[in-house]
């Protein structure tokens, strides 16, 4: 007997020792199960028995081993599981193992039998495994019937339609019917959907008899979740059962400690499985009943657990329904919301939407303290999950306050009044004209003024009330340098705007002559308004400028000027892209120049803004062209005006060898695109053709045919020149 | 009545190691924020009597007190040991750190295992056979365990919205049992005795449980006079709850 225990013993360590090498490597598994089937088969001793059955749970629940690799293992151990857990007189603990596995090997089995359809003994053994277990569901102890509710579980994941239409390879959770073709010989689909459905319900037995068996509710309770969440059709069945569920039932009975266990354990794990779920999917359209459901069992729980009260506690009804005691108000039906009415005494505008008596929480600042994305996450998720019915008392409850406000205000009024009713004749009391007009004063002091000046102020509107009729107080003016700072500031953000707009996507169809300046929000539209205020904006203050103060005109011109400056600055930071503002911007300067020069022809000291700007321009993004740049052609071609300033500017190109090409191309572009300055363009070509050496070629390619006399003149000029500087070369030299 | 905790446990471990008694044991798990000082704690009197056991925190970073309230030494879980930490600590202030008993429990740590893990970084039931080192690895090598004992509310629900989250893939069943205790050296002390109490009641039923050989199923008669490990849980944690009564418990079912 003793060598036998010993034998016992000595085979299941070596028996771990085998474990301990596939744990070690995975790789060994399907040897090592292969190995050991036959001596932890049905006729094996129980210590065997439970070693194998809890070998193999492990092995199948494992994220070591690889599913393809699961899936082909479990072919050959299904048959041990079938007659394991057909034995009636098997061990429970044994049974436990068995479970474990069949559960994890159910979708692999499924998966297999999908791709394989002529393997039907595969099917057969798991089918026959599937109907033992659910059979011995009802009946077995407590600790196997756990192990069924998971295997029944992971039967529904296999068998309900998955939240994912393409289910992904590695993960066994995403096994489910979307992947069973509807013409396979051996699996009807529908049938499965309708025997998942059918287990659903059995399971969810538990709760809907209100079971205060606290190891089966947990252990139901804390399978849900995935199908909840990856099972559409199955998820308002659970979520509406779970709502329903009571897990403080046994409140009712004497709290002993165990039922004390058994209370708190199923009502923290239904709400924790509420959260979760509220947490994990806040579009479902329950979630605002779970979390109604969530406080509601957070306050039972505090009152039935509450030191003071030892007596019988009171239970909630989940489905809303109250019994008599609970309308007594012991339970509100809504959280407590303290209303309290505002003191008398100035109130800031939180204050008056303020109703926590908490100071900490009412001292915290929460624009300086939280970022506003944050706030605005944060408030638009509270926002969605507050109870509407809190949410309407919380905001009558300020309309309150404010109309006691209201009211407030007009009382200090009254004692000014009285002395007036009792002087004057009574004919001349018109008390609702005078609290009329005083409300209004003060509405109109609250709003025009500071928070600092408001005591100051309140004095006046109530001296007021001796003049017949009340004045409006101007607003404050501002001076010309304030205007000058927020007209600036106006623009600075016009101009932000400007750089966050995208590129429209198509170009639209010029409109053409017809069009309108900005019509639309989008960057023309911008560049449009901000060209005009530059350009235009002290154009009509020109005129006024003798009747204005000198001071406020200059301050507009400098305005203006800012905005050239930004929108100088704005075209040089991105040239190549921006040069069709640049082009807008310094038409617009051009025709205003013409406008001033025609409106006030006597005045001679109109500053030419278009010149100006144009060489500023130039000037700007000269030194940064290269050889290839389209852009200085383009820029030249569909300016208004050209001058010998800005050509003078085209001719500086030259001096770069490398740009020669460039400025002449641009030069050359003009004579034959924009004949009325084709004599200025051509004299700068003549000048380069002078001044550059480089350049001489060809330039003197473009001038052959526009000005061949001045070619041969200056051939001849040069020859004799270099003539003369060649001889003049040989002097020094010699 | 003023209650102690502990007061009558039926056998105050002592303070260290005790034999090994062998045969089947429950594999446990210990979970606070920073595993640290109380998962750790636990960890140690769990290995001392000899019970397999790893630990983990369910915060987001090990957070260990500063020199002052709003400047932490914080550090990664898994990237840092508990030995690295101790000599960065012991380099920055040894009169603090010693004061405030932080070597000291770091020092108590990196004898138990290299370093901080994360709960949410547990990969459940990969293998842990490169943590033979740590104390109280012999058994927990399949990378389960039977009872997750945490000891803060909060870590309680942060170890079980994350099995909700994870999905049950392993289809095998554990307890996750909270025990409050409050974070500071001594409350941890107290509460590593409790946790020992606690786990060695566990073990005992499950034990017993074991023993009985035999289909008991579908007898209910016999089923009732010995009920399974499962089910006497809930009774030896009101029992225990009577004896450590300021150590408030919380448990469910759950699954990996």
């Amino acid at each position: 007997m003793a060598t036998a225990q010993l034998s016992v013993q000595d085979q299941i360590r070596q028996l771990e020792g085998a474990r301990k090498l596939v744990l070690g490597n995975a790789n060994y598994y399907t040897q090592v199960i292969q190995a050991t089937l036959p001596i932890i088969g049905p006729s094996a001793q129980v210590e065997f028995r439970r070693w194998g059955a809890e070998f193999l749970a492990e092995a199948f629940a494992t994220p070591a081993i690889a599913p393809g690799q699961k899936e082909t293992l479990s072919l050959v151990v299904l048959e041990t599981l079938k007659l394991l857990v057909e034995d009636p007189n098997q061990d429970v603990l044994v049974l436990r193992g068995v479970i474990q596995a069949a559960a994890s090997i159910y979708p692999l089995a499924l998966r297999w039998i999908i791709n394989n359809s002529y393997d039907t003994h595969t099917w057969e053994r798991m089918t026959a495994i599937k109907t033992r277990i659910l059979r011995i569901w009802d009946t077995a102890p407590l600790n196997v019937r756990i192990c069924c509710i998971k295997f029944a579980q992971r039967v529904v994941l296999a068998q309900t339609q998955s939240i994912n239409p393409e289910p992904r390879r590695g993960d066994l959770l995403d096994i489910s019917l979307v992947m069973i073709p509807s013409n396979h010989p051996i699996l009807d689909a529908p049938k499965l959907e309708a025997e998942a459905s059918g287990l659903l319900d059995r399971m969810l037995g538990v709760l809907q008899d209100n079971s205060s068996d606290a190891l089966i509710v947990d252990a139901t309770l804390n399978t849900l979740s995935i199908l909840v969440r990856n099972r559409p059709t199955t998820s308002n069945r659970i979520v509406n059962t779970v709502l329903n569920f009571n897990p403080l039932k046994l409140a009712s009975s004497p709290l002993t400690p165990r039922t004390k266990v058994l209370i708190k354990s199923m009502e923290k794990t239904t709400r924790m499985l509420l959260m979760h779920l509220s947490r994990r999917n806040p579009q479902n359209p329950l979630v605002g009943r779970m979390q109604q459901q969530i406080e509601r069992l957070m306050r039972s729980r505090a009152e039935i657990f509450d030191e003071g009260s030892r007596k019988r506690a009171l239970v909630e009804q989940p489905n809303g329904v109250e019994t008599k005691r609970q309308r007594t108000g012991v339970v509100p039906p809504h959280p407590q919301l303290e209303i309290t009415p505002l003191k008398p005494g100035p109130h800031t505008l939180a204050d008056v939407f303020t109703f926590t008596s908490n100071d900490g929480l009412k001292h915290f600042d929460v624009s300086n303290n939280v970022p506003a994305h944050i706030a605005a996450r944060i408030s638009v998720t509270t926002f969605a999950r507050v109870d509407p019915q809190l949410l309407d008392r919380a905001i009558q409850g300020v309309r309150d306050r404010l109309t006691t406000l209201y009211e407030a205000q007009q009382q200090p009024v009254n004692p000014e009044t009285a002395p007036l009713d009792v002087e004057e004749d009574e004919d001349d009391y018109e008390p609702d004209f005078y609290t009329a007009e005083d409300t209004e004063q003060i509405l109109n002091k609250l709003d025009s003024s500071p928070a600092d000046d408001r005591h100051e102020l309140e004095k006046p509107a109530l001296g007021g009330l001796a003049l017949p009729t009340f004045h409006l107080p101007p607003p404050p003016t501002l001076n010309p340098e304030q205007a000058a700072k927020v007209g600036q500031g106006s623009v600075t953000r016009v101009f932000g705007t400007m750089r966050t707009l995208e590129d429209p996507a198509i170009k639209k169809a010029k409109a053409g002559i017809n069009r309108l300046a900005a019509s639309s929000y989008d960057r023309d539209s911008w560049i449009t308004v901000i060209t005009r205020l530059a350009t235009r904006a002290n154009a009509g203050l020109d005129n006024l400028e003798e009747d204005e103060d000198s001071k406020e005109a200059i301050s507009t011109i400098r305005l203006s000027d800012t905005i050239r400056e930004q929108l100088f600055n704005y075209v040089l930071e991105d040239f190549r892209k921006r040069i069709e503002v640049a082009v807008s911007w310094l038409s617009e300067e051009w025709y205003n120049d013409k406008v001033q020069e025609q409106s006030s022809p006597t005045l001679s000291d109109i500053p030419a803004h278009y010149e100006k700007w144009t060489l500023r321009l130039l000037d700007g993004f000269i030194p940064y062209l290269h050889s290839q740049d389209k852009v200085l052609t383009r820029f030249l071609s569909e300016l208004p005006e050209l001058n010998p300033a800005i050509f003078s500017r085209v001719q500086t190109l030259c001096r770069d060898p490398s740009l020669v090409n460039l400025a002449l191309t641009t030069l050359y572009y003009l004579v034959m695109m924009r004949p009325p300055i084709r004599d200025l363009a051509l004299d700068v070509i003549q000048d380069i053709w002078t001044d550059y050496e480089d350049a001489r070629p060809i330039a003197a390619k473009y001038l052959q045919r526009w000005r061949p006399n001045f070619i041969e003149a200056a051939q001849q000029t040069l020859s004799g020149n270099e003539g003369a500087v060649g001889a003049s070369a040989t002097t020094v030299v010699t | 009545m003023e209650a102690t905790n502990g007061e009558s446990a039926p056998t105050a471990p002592a303070n260290g190691e005790r034999e090994d008694p062998g045969g089947f044991k429950l594999k446990f798990c210990t979970v606070c924020a920073s595993n640290q000082n109380r998962s750790m704690e636990a960890h140690l009197r769990l290995s001392q009597a000899h019970y397999p056991v790893i630990s983990f925190g369910t915060g987001s970073l090990v957070r260990l007190p500063g020199p002052s309230i709003t400047q932490p030494n914080v550090y990664q879980f898994n990237k840092v040991s508990y030995d690295a930490m101790y000599k960065e600590l012991h380099e920055k202030d040894p009169r603090l750190y010693t004061a405030n008993g932080l070597l000291n429990m770091l020092g108590r740590n990196r004898q138990v295992k290299w370093g901080p893990e994360r709960w949410q970084d547990w990969q459940i039931g990969i293998p842990r056979t490169d943590h033979a080192s740590d104390r109280g690895s012999e058994g927990t090598e399949g990378g389960v365990v039977d009872v997750v004992i945490t000891c803060e509310e909060r870590c309680w629900d942060a170890v079980i919205d994350d099995l909700l989250n994870r999905g049950s893939p392993l289809n095998r069943p554990v307890h996750v049992i909270n025990v409050d205790i409050k974070d500071n050296h001594e409350e941890a002390s107290i509460g590593g005795r409790g946790i020992l109490d606690l786990a060695d009641s566990l073990n005992n039923a499950a034990k017993e449980e074991r023993e009985a050989v035999g289909p008991t199923a579908f007898d209910m008669a016999s089923a009732a006079s010995r009920a399974s490990f499962d089910e006497r849980v809930p009774d030896i944690i009101g029992e225990w709850q009577e004896r450590w009564p300021n150590l408030p418990a919380t448990w469910t079912l759950a699954w990996f």
